[in-house]
């Protein structure tokens, strides 16, 4: 999510832009024999004929996964049902130390800030064995695999949309917070008719993308065997002893789910009017 | 068994060196690697003709969209159909992480030279600027000012992602931790050091995005 945040503007006439050129059939069809684009696209299809083992390729079954298809469409709906599960417990506790970071509660805004930043700046992985193993020995309640996965997940991305929830709530204008303090607004009137509706819409890129990499963060449940995609396709590759299969489609359902996921918040952010 | 046991910890410091002599190695290898693929790729996809940007664009899109612990486990297992040998899990995490890591940096480096105001080329071209400095005195100075903060994030995530390694048996820091506290039980202690250990090489990493961060924001203001 820190390496999408400066995607730039969309322009898809940039690289005509650097070529200084106007796009037109037939520029475009000169374009397409342009000789070094050329080359380098044949020369990177040799290397990859070269290198690869097709006796190996020829031995490929994927109709292996067809008999699997049944496990692998639950565990990817498990996949998105628990990231969605995280993903919204997370914002509303995101939004929640949002609004109390804006509180002028003194100590109150240290704690936040420190939740905020343990949690961001560790690893997921570590996270997880620290909440599945070291947890449960201190306090001495033990978590299933999934508890403590969805823990981590939500934990995590509580801490990720506080801080993308922060940046939005300053982000509304100040206009608008003197012009509620103006009218007096109550509190509550304040925060969830004025501040709240306008930063939310604000937040949505940066939403989508760590809905991204929280659906990718949630591949990692699968070292806990907490029964999403990963861990089921993991457990088909080793029945079956074809993992090369199992782990192309499994990478492709993530891929489609991922493309999904932005192509939902493109139409979400259209939707509620931030892009034409 | 409740009390925190620090001593654990201090005599485990052996074994959790040599996995942070292997992060270490994951991190900064793929780094290396995964700035010249990326500095490829974006070219490519900028510069090129063709099939060339598209098929850049396919290699983000899809490095980007794949979990990096699916995408360990697939290249793990699809070496030998690529040059005929298993690799060893190092070779195959390091070659995981690099191309996502590569993924990622085009989109940041492509990102940054797109945020290059059109005028300011416009403006070398019409100077009569030859393309190579339009090129290295123009458009890469100030993309490299924008892109900062994005690249710290994406070493930091780097760092991140370094841990997913032991997954597929890279001794790492968090393989070691994970077979020292199977031994002794002590995970809590563990845990917390190689999480506090984490948490030491990456708050100031971003610290230190954030201020360049607000930097730029005033500048652009």
């Amino acid at each position: 999510m820190e390496a999408s945040s400066a995607t730039g503007p969309r322009e898809p006439s940039m690289a005509v832009h650097l070529l200084q050129e106007k796009p037109g059939v037939w520029q475009s069809l000169r374009a397409l024999l342009d000789v070094p684009s050329v080359a380098l696209t044949i020369a990177i299809a040799a290397a990859l004929y070269y290198f690869i083992d097709w006796s190996q390729i020829r031995v490929l079954d994927f109709g292996i996964v067809l008999k699997y298809w049944r496990p692998l469409t639950i565990a990817a709906g498990a996949t998105l049902l628990i990231t969605l599960g995280a993903f919204a417990v997370g914002l509303l506790l995101g939004v929640g130390l949002a609004i109390l970071l804006e509180l002028p509660i003194g100590p109150l805004r240290y704690v936040i800030n420190a939740y905020i930043e343990i949690w961001r700046n560790t690893p997921l992985i570590v996270q997880l064995f620290w909440i599945h193993f070291g947890l449960p020995v201190v306090t001495g309640i033990s978590t299933t695999a999934l508890e403590s996965g969805s823990l981590a997940l939500t934990l995590q991305s509580s801490a990720y949309l506080a801080d993308i929830a922060r940046a939005g709530i300053q982000a509304v204008p100040r206009g608008q917070w003197d012009a509620a303090s103006a009218l007096a607004l109550p509190v509550r009137t304040k925060w969830f008719e004025v501040i709240l509706p306008q930063a939310l819409k604000i937040m949505i890129p940066p939403l989508g993308n760590l809905a991204v990499s929280f659906l990718n963060g949630s591949a990692l449940l699968g070292v806990l065997s907490v029964g999403e995609l990963m861990t089921v396709s993991a457990k088909i590759s080793d029945y079956t002893s074809r993992p090369v299969e199992i782990m192309t489609v499994t990478a492709s359902l993530y891929l489609a789910m991922n493309l999904l996921t932005t192509y939902l918040t493109g139409q979400l952010e259209r939707f509620t009017g931030r892009r034409p | 068994m409740s009390s925190f046991d620090v001593s654990e910890v201090i005599r485990s410091l052996p074994e959790l060196w040599i996995g942070l002599e292997f992060t270490l190695i994951l991190v900064f290898t793929s780094l290396g690697l995964g700035t010249l693929i990326g500095l490829l790729a974006c070219l490519g996809r900028l510069l090129g003709n063709g099939l060339l940007p598209w098929l850049c664009a396919a290699y983000t899109t899809i490095f980007r969209g794949i979990p990096e612990v699916v995408l360990m486990f697939w290249i793990y297992y699809c070496g030998p159909l690529l040059g005929g040998v298993r690799p060893s899990s190092l070779i195959a995490a390091l070659i995981a992480m690099s191309l996502y890591v590569g993924a990622l940096l085009s989109e940041v480096f492509r990102g940054g030279i797109l945020a290059v105001p059109k005028g300011q080329v416009e403006a070398a071209r019409s100077l009569g600027v030859p393309e190579f400095w339009v090129w290295t005195s123009v458009i890469l100075p100030q993309a490299f000012r924008v892109v900062i903060p994005a690249l710290i994030g994406v070493a930091a995530l780097t760092v991140k992602v370094s841990g997913i390694a032991s997954t597929i048996g890279v001794t790492d820091l968090v393989y070691q931790a994970n077979i020292i506290a199977g031994q002794s039980y002590r995970y809590f202690e563990l845990f917390t050091a190689v999480g506090i250990f984490y948490f030491f090489i990456l708050f100031p990493m971003s610290m230190l995005a954030k201020v360049y961060e607000r930097r730029l924001a005033m500048r652009s203001r």
